[in-house]
């Protein structure tokens, strides 16, 4: 018994500094992939294709369509533009399904060439990779019944009743923005929505793309008032692609001035962007 | 709930396609996983030198992480050593290593619950070594085996829904999409979703009870 503790932990060892050895390779492999532009301007030509990684689940933005294959949403739209920007045709496109947990690695991997997928800037992140201008601006906001007194965040008192999800920043945030408001968590979007249509609520908060979404599925109700917290979202590429960071900014500064992001923003979100 | 629009034409090809995928990897799974079980619960069984010391920290080593983890690890962490694999094989590559270390403890179980008699009895009657374990205790391990890996291949039939992590299109990952499509599909979907993997899984026992009353 002894000996074979002794011989399981030797030979752990052993293991992973075979494995810590194998990484250290692979690190600097990739390194000077990297350093090369593994995902710069120049790749993306050459391979005469852009790679972009989307959500595949998540509705206005990136959603499957079952009967069709096809992905859809705002988020394709934007990533169509630059795929015309820096290409010359819209189609020139590849979509690989991303999620908030697998974004970051395939992107660093040089799987794609950048991230479209509702990822709000932060400070955190940035420390990862490098973030193109807001291209959506998100926020707190409030969805309630069509008709309903309240317009916006001035109209919650504390005699209101929010509905929200369990645990959330936008709890949190309500709370604070309405001292002694009564707030209900749910433990999902769904239960809280249902409640809403039962009438257990005034309002129901958190981030105004997922309370698009919902209104997208159920006309009676609307996404009233401006948001009232800042969660810019951001095309994200790999650290020091500063050529690739430029393209996009120039597509959405193109768009923006043209009209065509105004077009996208109500094609998806149903109502013109805020000034 | 909606369970009209959520059982739409569409919606219901679009699950089967992603049970087409589940199956194909679980099946694969089952098969290699069963065959590295296999070697590796003989080679400890019959103490072959140094490949039984390999063994034993590979399954210690294994069985001890979530295979959470390993499915990540095959999905980001291979390629950053140069080795590149689709999202099907990084599924299936998992599943064989963390079920083939399962596996090999129910192998090597059920050799050793082969009466030492037996062993006896085949030696002696001129059997070598490895005749002996290929013509008495392997027919009378595997026999049984076959309760303990059935239950085996229906957790790992279970567990291919972990892929929905690295976005394998299998039947969670399917039902991830429509439940995307409206909150009100949540509840029907994931009740169909749950009775087709009861529906697979059961068959799986079933035919398993009718290998064991065959070979009893």
């Amino acid at each position: 018994m002894k000996k074979s503790w002794k011989l399981l932990s030797v030979m752990m060892v052993v293991a992973l500094f075979i494995l810590a050895g194998c990484g250290n390779n692979g690190n600097n492999a990739g390194g000077s992939n990297a350093a090369a532009g593994e995902g710069g301007l120049a790749a993306i030509k050459e391979r005469g294709k852009l790679q972009v990684g989307v959500k595949f689940d998540t509705k206005l933005f990136g959603l499957k369509d079952p009967s069709s294959g096809q992905v859809e949403g705002f988020d394709i739209d934007i990533s169509k533009a630059i795929a015309k920007h820096i290409l010359g045709d819209e189609n020139a496109i590849e979509l690989k399904e991303v999620t908030s947990k697998t974004r970051i690695p395939m992107l660093n991997n040089g799987e794609i060439d950048m991230v479209v997928a509702t990822m709000t800037i932060t400070e955190e992140r940035k420390k990862e990779v490098d973030f193109s201008d807001v291209y959506f601006q998100a926020g707190q906001s409030l969805l309630v019944k069509k008709g309903s007194p309240v317009k916006g965040l001035a109209d919650i008192t504390k005699d209101s009743t929010v509905l929200g999800s369990k645990g959330s920043t936008s709890v949190k945030n309500i709370k604070e923005k309405v001292p002694g408001v009564t707030v209900l968590e749910f433990d999902n979007y769904q239960d809280a929505f249902t409640a809403l249509k039962t009438g257990k609520g005034d309002a129901l908060t958190t981030d105004d793309s997922i309370l698009y979404g919902m209104a997208a599925q159920d006309p009676n109700y609307e996404v009233v008032g401006e948001p009232f917290t800042d969660e810019p979202y951001g095309i994200a590429v790999q650290k020091g692609n500063s050529e690739v960071v430029k393209a996009i900014n120039d597509t959405l500064a193109e768009l923006k001035s043209s009209g065509e992001y105004d077009k996208i923003y109500e094609k998806w979100i149903g109502k013109a962007p805020a000034k | 709930m909606d369970f009209a629009g959520a059982y739409s034409a569409d919606n219901l090809k679009f699950l089967l396609d992603g049970l087409y995928v589940t199956l194909i990897v679980a099946f694969t799974a089952i098969i290699l996983s069963f065959l590295l079980g296999c070697i590796i619960g003989v080679v400890r069984y019959a103490k072959v030198p140094v490949l039984s010391q390999i063994s034993f920290v590979f399954v210690e080593l294994i069985r001890n992480l979530p295979l959470l983890l390993i499915i990540f690890f095959m999905r980001f962490a291979l390629p950053e050593v140069g080795i590149k694999l689709g999202l099907m094989t990084a599924a299936i590559a998992a599943l064989t290593i963390f079920e083939g270390a399962m596996i090999s403890e129910i192998v090597r179980g059920g050799l050793t619950s082969v009466d030492k008699g037996q062993i006896e009895a085949g030696r002696s009657s001129g059997l070598t070594g490895v005749q002996t374990l290929w013509h008495i205790v392997l027919p009378q391990g595997l026999r049984r085996m076959v309760p303990p890996l059935v239950s085996q291949f229906i957790s790992l039939l279970k567990d291919t829904s972990l892929a929905v992590i690295i976005s394998l299109a299998e039947l969670m990952h399917n039902a991830g999409i429509i439940i995307g499509h409206g909150y009100n599909y949540t509840i029907p979907t994931l009740l169909l979703v749950a009775l087709i993997y009861f529906t697979v899984n059961y068959l799986l026992s079933v035919l398993s009870k009718r290998l064991e009353t065959k070979n009893a």
